[in-house]
């Protein structure tokens, strides 16, 4: 498999604030980065920190108070097919089957109908359920919805897929299960991804880079490159990633026995 | 829409039969009504020209229908509901969807609509007599009227709660504004649009019996009115349990319809 050339995501000098009652509120302090193509970033911090902010603006969601994001070296003005998103809580369309549902990004393609479905249905097999392609939403488990929702937004080749604490509501065993899908897909389509998410473990089992964000206002404050094979679990891929934790952790909670090496 | 079903048998036997009960507990309740009422008609205490009895009705309505004036006055009040209800209804749909999309529109006649919504229908029927005169005009005018604001404030606000998250999941996949409308925006704000229908039209009967009770030559409301004037207590008996069967039967099957149309809405 050929390195991917596209899906460089530059961060320059970002801010958000948010109009609050008492003037404007820094949501995300000057943040300076790079996601590197084809690259899995896992972005952590505490609740509220502006994780999801950062994330809101490479989608184009929230417009900049300064500064921008590029994605191969064009400005990001607003939402587009490049950039994939996957919601914690799926937004699926509850008024399309699972089919359907992958269908709707297809669309501006403007494939026949024939290859439309088709393709759909491989974007469904490919997550494993092709068996559940013309069931709705309601239907369906946590875990299958969010199957829908990654066979969806994969299907329409994204550059960048964002992933906003996507395996938040489900249950351990599910995550678990999850995660290896996830690393399946993503070794086929190879897309840049920043995952965000609060628990420590599941960025040390995914992520090449974890890089973990202070409190409100928010900026990142910490790197950690992790070069171990895949599949990982804590307990045997070594010391070096349960140091990493204790270490992560310490900086989440300054207040607990770890003494914050920050201050 | 049956979701993999695997009741046994039985059990399904015993749903079918406590859904028949709660299908017929309605039943219990009229037969209920129907014997006070005729226990009070039998015992004479009040005077039959006053309160009629329920064969007093009965025999008024066959009267009514044998000399044909039931069935006109049927087919007028609908054909002027309906005609009202659709005019009223199309506008309140378009209007709604164009004030809950685009901001100019919002800001021009929100205020202004609201103002008008508390104006009970019956206020407006000397309006429309002298816009309209005592025909077809001034019924078709205050029923639409009256339907137009309920189902355009419901779409309105149908469409102000559309899910923020189906905007941005739309939108990073790629959709243009257009499909996204129809496709997304439509379907989300459609179980709020089919509450606004439904009670449209059951504003359409309310304003329109308003209309024809004065300034009408036909249809229930009217009959009313003239009924009055004989003092014919059965007449308006009849009258008003018609107006309470059609009201009924229209809300179920409205229901029925929007249930089909937004299924994926109830739990």
């Amino acid at each position: 498999m050929t390195e991917p050339q596209t899906g460089r995501v530059e961060i320059d000098d970002l801010v958000i604030r948010f109009k609050g009652k008492q003037g404007p509120v820094t949501a995300l302090e000057r943040t300076r980065h790079v996601l590197e193509p084809g690259t899995f970033t896992a972005l952590i911090g505490p609740s509220g920190c502006g994780k999801s902010t950062l994330m809101n603006a490479i989608a184009g969601f929230v417009t900049p108070a300064e500064g921008q994001v590029r994605l191969d070296g064009q400005t990001i003005t607003g939402p587009s097919s490049d950039v994939g998103v996957i919601f914690q809580q799926y937004a699926l369309f509850p008024w399309f089957t699972a089919l359907s549902n992958v269908r709707y990004g297809l669309k501006q393609f403007g494939l026949s109908k024939r290859e439309e479905i088709d393709r759909a249905r491989a974007a469904l097999a490919e997550v494993g359920l092709e068996a559940h392609a013309d069931k709705y939403p309601q239907q369906l488990s946590g875990g299958m919805k969010q199957r829908v929702a990654i066979a969806r937004t994969f299907a329409v080749g994204p550059k960048v897929l964002l992933m906003d604490e996507p395996f938040g509501a489900l249950d351990a065993q599910t995550r678990l299960i999850m995660h290896d899908l996830l690393l399946d897909i993503w070794r086929k389509h190879r897309a840049t991804v920043l995952f965000v998410t609060h628990d420590v473990d599941e960025a040390l089992l995914l992520a090449d880079h974890v890089q973990v964000m202070s409190h409100a206002p928010g900026r990142l404050i910490r790197h950690y490159p992790l070069t171990q094979p895949r599949p990982r679990a804590l307990s045997r891929s070594g010391n070096e990633l349960l140091e990493i934790r204790e270490e992560i952790l310490g900086l989440l909670h300054p207040k607990s026995t770890h003494a914050d090496p920050l201050i | 829409m049956a979701v993999s079903d695997r009741a046994r048998p039985t059990a399904r036997f015993a749903q079918m039969l406590s859904a028949g009960a709660a299908a017929g507990l309605p039943l219990v309740s009229f037969a209920f009504i129907l014997g006070i009422w005729s226990a009070v008609g039998l015992s004479g205490v009040v005077n039959e020209a006053i309160f009629p009895a329920p064969w007093s009705v009965w025999s008024a309505t066959v009267e009514m229908w044998q000399n044909g004036t039931l069935q006109k006055d049927l087919a007028k009040s609908l054909g002027r509901a309906g005609t009202g209800f659709a005019i009223g209804a199309t506008l309140g749909v378009v209007l709604g969807l164009l004030t809950g999309r685009v901001a100019l529109v919002r800001t021009l006649l929100n205020p202004f609509l609201n103002l008008l919504r508390p104006i009970p229908a019956i206020a407006l029927v000397p309006v429309a007599i002298v816009w309209f005169g005592i025909g077809e005009g001034s019924k078709y005018f205050v029923v639409s009227y009256t339907v137009f604001l309920t189902v355009w404030f419901n779409t309105h606000h149908g469409m102000e709660y559309v899910p923020d998250i189906y905007m941005r999941a739309s939108r990073s996949l790629g959709a243009s504004r257009l499909r996204e409308f129809v496709t997304v925006v439509l379907p989300a704000a459609a179980p709020h649009i089919f509450a606004g229908i439904r009670l449209g039209v059951a504003l359409a009967f309310l304003s329109l019996v308003a209309a024809e009770l004065s300034g009408a030559s036909s249809g229930i409301g009217f009959r009313l009115q003239e009924a009055r004037q004989y003092v014919r207590t059965d007449r308006m008996f009849s009258l008003l349990i018609i107006l309470g069967i059609l009201g009924a039967v229209t809300d179920l099957i409205v229901h029925r319809i929007g249930k089909k149309l937004v299924h994926w809405e109830q739990g």
